[in-house]
């Protein structure tokens, strides 16, 4: 009976690896056409979330320009680096995309993580949300010169996402390049430091606009600063910190990713497919919806620079900070 | 009020259609432990770009309702709470069904789980405006009040001894802290295992602690051969046990649309707290965990108002009041729309498709429920060799496939086999429950709070709300001893 069991593993085994090894030959013969099967893309944030979100409306028209099946795969944990060690784990052919945001990047910058800054190319940028300094509107606070005044006295109480996050990261640098003091207050997510900012429970934030958005609009908030190069369109008569002489431009920008080593003729079809996608109708409500700019979207050899200068930034800031060595 | 005028905006085809199917699929999946209507409406929420956006949004408010509703059914019949909202329905359903009531227990979590619905609906859709601003008003210090109130019910929650509930109690707490800190970022009891990072989750520990810790009992006592008489299995409660439980679903449905409209705590915590407060107010409190019928609509009519509750927040201020309306609203800005005050002033027509997109998704799956129940119960009937193995499937598929991840597999295993003991000597789960969902809150409300406080802790008393909530615990906590003291008093003179 043992015997008959396992003869019968024996020749299942055998099965199994001669369809692996068709399946290595297949992909290196079609290669050259890409893609010869779906497109995977990594996420590692929680269903619904931005990311996850983002991803899913990039790929509704992806699949009709790639004229190919495409799906998400979540793999949460660990600040970005699970889902970096599974795409780590891929061929280096294209069909493994990872979608990257700056906490991807941090986590690199901290060590420690799956990939390094070198093993990928970026394809394209799908967001880019600038943080935002808000304050609450009956706030003796007018202007962003005094809060920096104000922090100087007693650290101001400013709310931000966890602890290694682009909010915190950022309003550390901010502290440090207006020469004010700030103590981080950390939550769980972005609704929670609203609330918490319109309940006067802390006297500032670092929040992407559409999180205060509402509140903005209805006049129980006030924003301060952009923390970004430019002035964004939504918020035209709010300044820059790069105005005020403060160099802190922080923003959550998300975009995927390739490791390196693709062949290029599979990055420049992605792109194209990618590109493409976000030019449509339905990619662009989404963005107007999230009250995000048009110019968010953007080619691989710009997010490629973009990366890779948020990369040593962030890298700069950490090791100024004591948070990385 | 006109409030029914407007009712022709969803008697459509289309629109009746996709309701319909959204919340039958609400059911299903709400049903099905590891798939929460959170996640099917994060997967749905591509395709809804070629609804109406009224419909899309309905269709997803519909498909919330639906789930909730669902997780009581497997948290009935099979121990394995489909969604954390419906592991409390579980502490007496379950004991319910094993006493051959399948019935009776779902048709009490459909009639409850309705008026829940419903009423939250109606505060919804006249006070949302107002009652959303509470929302505004609790801030980390208000938060660690209200979750310090919920653990004082750690040592009464089940009738099991109130030493080994603050035991279960203290387990749960510590199972909480595994994970990174929030205002430190030092990762704790994680052990290298990045899995662990983010914390324990928890649809694997209830899967575990409930299903897979029934299945080592049943498999104990494989032996034995029960009867159950069909008939009265598929029995639905009558009248007059509605009537008994009139009070205590009332009292949920205010308790978990009250907590329902609190952005960081929702149905989970409502049903633990309707539970509690039906056992304490209830003249057969010793039945209480032994299949007593008030244990199942209590915290089923709770859940299912902090749906409601939970909408709240989402559609008047655009603050997300539970995981699902956070994808709700991810669901707004696909479709170019806002919620917020803006929602309210400017497009009533959306917020009334809304509101009977929830309402009828109500009485879909009262009907449903109360038809399904029928066909339902006989799981019950189910000979044990045939239907444990095939729920312990469900428990690997369960706990695998909420983030496709087999550390979670183990975790559940770990939690099967932790529950087995446990509940042999004599600990419930109910307060090792209580204990994780309120842990993370307690702490990480506290560690902000002191920041806020500039590290002077007895500025928690400066605050009203606080004392409020202080003043429930100290009456929870003291209320039977003072009680006895006065009553003894009496007696000697």
């Amino acid at each position: 009976m043992i015997k008959k069991i396992q003869s019968i593993f024996l020749c299942f085994a055998i099965v199994v690896t001669s369809f692996v090894g068709m399946g290595q030959v297949a992909t290196v013969a079609v290669a050259a056409e890409f893609p010869s099967k779906p497109i995977e893309v990594v996420t590692h944030a929680g269903l619904g979330g931005g990311t996850d979100t983002t991803a899913r409306m990039l790929l509704i028209r992806t699949r009709k320009n790639l004229k190919n099946n495409a799906y998400i795969t979540p793999k949460k944990g660990d600040s970005g680096n699970k889902a970096m060690a599974y795409v780590k784990s891929k061929p280096k052919d294209g069909h493994t995309v990872l979608a990257i945001t700056p906490t991807h990047l941090f986590r690199m910058a901290r060590g420690e993580a799956a990939l390094t800054i070198d093993d990928f190319v970026g394809v394209a940028r799908t967001t880019v949300d600038p943080i935002v300094i808000f304050v609450n509107a009956k706030s003796p606070y007018k202007t962003i010169e005094d809060l920096i005044k104000a922090g100087n006295k007693k650290p101001i109480k400013y709310g931000g996402t966890n602890v290694g996050s682009v909010d915190h990261i950022s309003g550390l640098i901010f502290a440090r390049e207006a020469k004010t003091k700030i103590a981080f207050v950390p939550f769980e997510g972005g609704g929670a430091i609203m609330t918490s900012l319109v309940g006067n429970q802390i006297e500032a934030a670092g929040l992407n606009l559409d999180e205060g958005k509402d509140q903005l609009d209805a006049g129980e908030l006030r924003v301060l600063a952009v923390m970004a190069d430019q002035r964004m369109a939504a918020l035209p008569d709010t300044p820059t910190l790069k105005e005020k002489g403060i160099n802190a431009s922080f923003a959550t920008v998300r975009g995927v990713v390739v490791l390196k080593g693709t062949p290029q003729s599979a990055i420049d079809k992605l792109e194209k497919g990618f590109l493409k996608a976000m030019k449509h109708p339905v990619y662009q409500n989404y963005l107007q919806g999230a009250g995000l700019d048009s110019s968010s979207v953007a080619g691989s050899k710009a997010w490629d620079t973009e990366i890779k200068s948020i990369y040593k930034e962030a890298r700069a800031a950490l090791v100024s900070l004591g948070l990385a060595k | 009020m006109d409030i029914f005028s407007n009712i022709s905006l969803i008697l459509d085809a289309k629109t009746l259609a996709l309701i319909l199917g959204s919340t039958i699929t609400g059911v299903l999946i709400g049903a099905l432990p590891g798939l929460s209507s959170g996640m099917a409406i994060a997967l749905l929420l591509p395709f809804t770009i070629y609804l109406e956006p009224s419909q899309a949004i309905a269709a997803m408010a519909a498909l919330y309702c639906g789930g909730t509703f669902g997780g009581s059914i497997t948290a009935i019949l099979i121990n394995a709470p489909g969604a954390p909202p419906a592991a409390a329905t579980a502490f007496d359903g379950f004991p319910m069904a094993q006493k051959g009531q399948a019935g009776k227990a779902l048709g009490m979590a459909a009639v409850s789980s309705v008026v829940g619905g419903v009423i939250s609906l109606m505060v919804l859709i006249t006070f949302a405006p107002t009652l959303a601003r509470i929302a505004y008003k609790f801030g980390p210090p208000e938060y660690f009040a209200l979750a310090i109130f919920g653990l004082s019910m750690l040592a009464s929650i089940s009738s099991k001894s109130p030493v080994k509930n603050l035991i279960g109690g203290l387990i749960g707490l510590f199972v909480a802290t595994i994970g990174v800190h929030l205002t430190t970022g030092i990762s704790r009891f994680t052990f290298g295992v990045d899995e662990l990072f983010e914390g324990i989750s928890f649809v694997p520990v209830l899967i575990g602690l409930f299903a897979m810790s029934e299945i080592l009992v049943q498999a104990s006592k494989s032996e034995l051969l029960l009867e159950r008489i069909k008939f009265s299995a598929i029995k639905l409660p009558s009248i007059n046990e509605f009537k008994s439980c009139g009070k205590s679903i009332l009292r949920s449905s205010g308790i978990g649309t009250f907590i329902g409209i609190l952005p960081a705590e929702g149905g989970t915590v409502s049903a633990m707290i309707g539970y509690n407060e039906a056992r304490r107010w209830s003249k057969n409190k010793e039945n209480f965990g032994k299949g007593e019928i008030e244990g199942v609509a209590a915290p089923e009519s709770a859940n299912n108002a902090a749906t409601g509750g939970a909408m709240i927040p989402t559609l008047a201020l655009g603050i997300p009041g539970s995981a699902t309306t956070a994808v709700i609203l991810g669901g707004f800005q696909i479709h170019g729309l806002r919620a917020g005050p803006y929602l309210f002033e400017q497009q009533p027509d959306l917020l009334y498709t809304i509101f009977y997109g929830m309402l009828l998704a109500n009485f879909i799956f009262l009907i449903f429920g109360l038809m399904g129940a029928k066909i339902f119960s006989r799981i019950s009937l189910i000979p044990r060799g045939y239907l444990w193995p095939s729920v312990f499937v469900f428990c690997l598929v369960g706990s695998y496939g909420l983030s496709q991840s087999m550390v979670d597999v183990y975790i559940m295993l770990i939690s099967g086999v932790m529950g087995f003991f446990l509940r042999r000597y004599g600990f419930s789960p109910a307060p090792i429950i209580m204990g994780i969902v309120l842990g993370e809150l307690v702490e990480n409300s506290l560690a902000q709070s002191i920041i806020i406080f500039d590290q002077n802790i007895f500025m928690f008393f400066t605050r009203p709300i606080c004392l409020l909530f202080f003043g429930l615990t100290f009456l929870s906590l003291f209320y039977r001893p003072i009680k006895n003291l006065i009553y003894k008093g009496k007696k000697d003179e």
